[in-house]
């Protein structure tokens, strides 16, 4: 009777399937295609072309080297905020919720337009250094991978916070107090409490926005401009501007495995975790 | 009278905890001294305190004022992980992530004992609370009972100066809790451990205290053995939260020689030992199984209406028609005397060394 019932629910999807499946499946079809033929017909010629050329190691390189940058810093600031967040009481909660969540309704491209006025070399960053003292004079970071780093951690840094905050959220407070009457120190807590149980939390945030910073597209072409290529803005540029459909689709399905092999990676660490826990 | 400064400070020493929340005063200058080796209770209601000083004797909360003492030093301004007093929580609050074995084991790794202590010592413990069996299972499939148990056997793996108890058998269905009561009381006793355990249930503290500390308001009102606290309650407010009184409001109409009291009630004069005034508003306070039915020379007694006869297994209550928040009740152990029924008019007698006498505000 449950399995009847389940059957009659499963058409209330049917408008989300059509939907993804024109607007998603079948482009993603037709660009799987497009990078695995040639003049010739089926050919992996593209691929090793591509992997051939020095070139697009580097543009791979610089993906790569980002996203991870971007997620280890959204991590380190992210994470005590979700904890605060999750401890804080009334007011104080709702203000923290509505400072994290207010600016996601602001759009990305006013965002980097933001921070290209923070980053210039006479921004407030370059300024406030100068002024201290740390800085001789001003500097640029406009158009620099530690701009670019900076600029996109503010955009992705919710989506590190707001799984991290929803773990913790789920853990008895005693917990920690518990080890602190049974002698642990408060950094062995932390290592041996409050890290473990936050781990799923942990590993779903940085899949977030580490397939986030691997596909990002506005951020780079405003920050750190066209000198600087990662595997969007590549495939970006191949369509738009080179017109290079055969080199736009194969970035395209490179940057797809990556961000599918990193949404496979964490759910089965997260459920590794998980079931450690 | 003046704090003693040669008083020696007993093994646990609690002088002068205060606390405030907000506008609100939850502690208002407690002091409390519990011996080594020695069970006592901090009973009382909701809101009354008590686990607000169980929690700073833990360090897991500041005092506003006051110090806390423990085997002759103060540990007021020590954070909890130096304090050497274990807690085990109402919620239990086991980690999750380990076992069972790793429960216990988790104070003495992080107090860096070496593994050939660790394990000797944890098997000792899971013995002692018979869970030896379930070493290697996760904390999260076991029944409420089996993690109050790991509970107790993490905080005292650790070898605690003082055990701290808030509330551990709530969660626990009234056959268990009974079992677990006698079990822990046991098992703190053949290991000489000092424990404060925070209740508010009244059976509970009888059960296991050598000492109760009855609260109220942030106050201890009444601090004593368990047999003093029920047989003379020193207020108005331990008669009424320990146990089942019959309570009457009176005026005191007489005083003869002696400290003889003779007090007028809706029930007719009775008589009663204490130092008052004529004209005070008294509250008069019995123990229902103190008293009796039929007249007896010597003693109180006056006639009351039978409202209801409840029979509660190896006791039978009879509650008698009396005024609002004057309880009037009568419990015997064995039997009635027969043809007694609701509506009936009877004699009741208790002696008068059993009657208690409070003072009460002057409204009838």
């Amino acid at each position: 009777m449950s399995g009847a019932r389940l059957d009659r629910m499963i058409w209330l999807a049917l408008p989300a399937v059509a939907y993804l499946a024109v607007v998603y499946a079948l482009p993603l079809l037709w660009l799987l295609g497009r990078s695995v033929t040639g003049p010739d017909g089926v050919t992996i010629a593209q691929f090793t072309a591509f992997f051939s050329d020095p070139f697009s190691w580097r543009v791979m390189g610089n993906t790569l080297r980002i996203a991870f940058w971007v997620t280890l810093l959204s991590l380190v600031i992210g994470y005590p905020v979700a904890i605060a967040m999750a401890r804080a009481r009334g007011l104080m909660q709702v203000m923290l919720l509505v400072a994290m969540i207010l600016p996601l309704s602001i759009g990305v491209v006013v965002k980097a337009f933001a921070w290209q006025i923070v980053l210039r070399r006479d921004g407030l960053i370059s300024q406030g250094l100068v002024a201290s003292g740390i800085w001789a004079e001003p500097q640029r970071l406009l158009f620099t991978e530690t701009g670019l780093i900076v600029g996109a951690t503010n955009v992705f840094l919710p989506f590190m916070i707001l799984p991290i905050y929803s773990v913790v959220k789920l853990i008895d407070p005693r917990l920690t107090e518990a080890g602190a009457t049974l002698g642990a120190s408060p950094f062995y807590r932390f290592r041996k409490i409050l890290l473990p149980l936050t781990l799923p939390g942990i590993v779903s945030g940085s899949a977030f926005v580490f397939s986030m910073a691997v596909s990002m597209f506005v951020i780079p072409s405003l920050l750190i401009g066209d000198r600087f290529q990662t595997l969007a803005t590549l495939t970006g540029r191949s369509y738009l501007l080179m017109r290079n459909e055969a080199l736009g689709s194969t970035t395209a399905v490179i940057l797809l495995v990556i961000a599918v092999s990193i949404v496979v990676l964490s759910t089965w660490l997260s459920k590794r975790v998980g079931r450690s826990l | 009278m003046p704090e003693l400064i040669s008083h020696p400070p007993a093994f646990l020493d609690i002088r002068r905890a205060s606390k405030s929340f907000g506008a609100g005063k939850v502690l208002d200058g407690v002091d409390l001294a519990v011996s080594k080796g020695e069970f006592v209770s901090l009973l009382g209601p909701s809101g009354c305190g008590k686990t607000t000083l169980l929690r700073i004797v833990a360090g897991l909360l500041n005092a506003d004022q006051g110090h806390v003492m423990l085997d002759g030093a103060v540990i007021s301004a020590k954070p909890p992980h130096h304090r050497d007093v274990g807690v085990v929580f109402q919620s239990y609050a086991l980690f999750p992530h380990l076992t069972v074995a790793e429960n216990v084991a988790f104070g003495l790794h992080a107090k860096g004992a070496d593994q050939s202590t660790i394990s000797p010592t944890v098997a000792k413990f899971l013995d002692l609370v018979h869970m030896s069996a379930f070493a290697d299972r996760s904390v999260k499939a076991l029944s409420g009972g089996q993690q109050q148990r790991v509970a107790v056997a993490r905080a005292l793996a650790v070898g605690p100066k003082l055990l701290l108890l808030d509330e551990p058998f709530s969660a626990l269905d009234r056959k268990l809790r009974e079992t677990m009561q006698i079990e822990l009381k046991r098992l703190l006793r053949e290991l000489g451990t000092t424990a404060v355990f925070v209740t508010h249930d009244q059976d509970e503290a009888l059960i296991m205290s050598d000492r109760i500390a009855v609260m109220n308001r942030g106050l201890i009102e009444q601090l004593d053995t368990p047999d003093t606290i029920y047989r003379r309650p020193a207020t108005a407010f331990a008669l009424e939260f320990v146990g089942l009184s019959t309570r009457l409001r009176g005026k005191v109409a007489a005083v003869k020689g002696a400290g003889e009291l003779l007090i007028d009630t809706a029930f007719g004069s009775i008589r009663a030992n204490g130092n008052y005034l004529p004209g005070s508003s008294v509250l008069i306070g019995v123990r229902p199984e103190r008293m009796a039915f039929g007249a007896r020379d010597g003693a109180n007694t006056v006639a009351a209406a039978i409202q209801d006869i409840v029979f509660q297994g190896s006791r039978i209550q009879t509650h008698f028609v009396s005024g609002i928040d004057e309880p009037f009740l009568l419990e015997t152990g064995g039997e009635l005397p027969a043809r007694l029924a609701p509506g009936q008019q009877v004699p009741v007698s208790w002696s008068i060394g059993d009657t208690l006498v409070y003072p009460a505000g002057p409204s009838a």
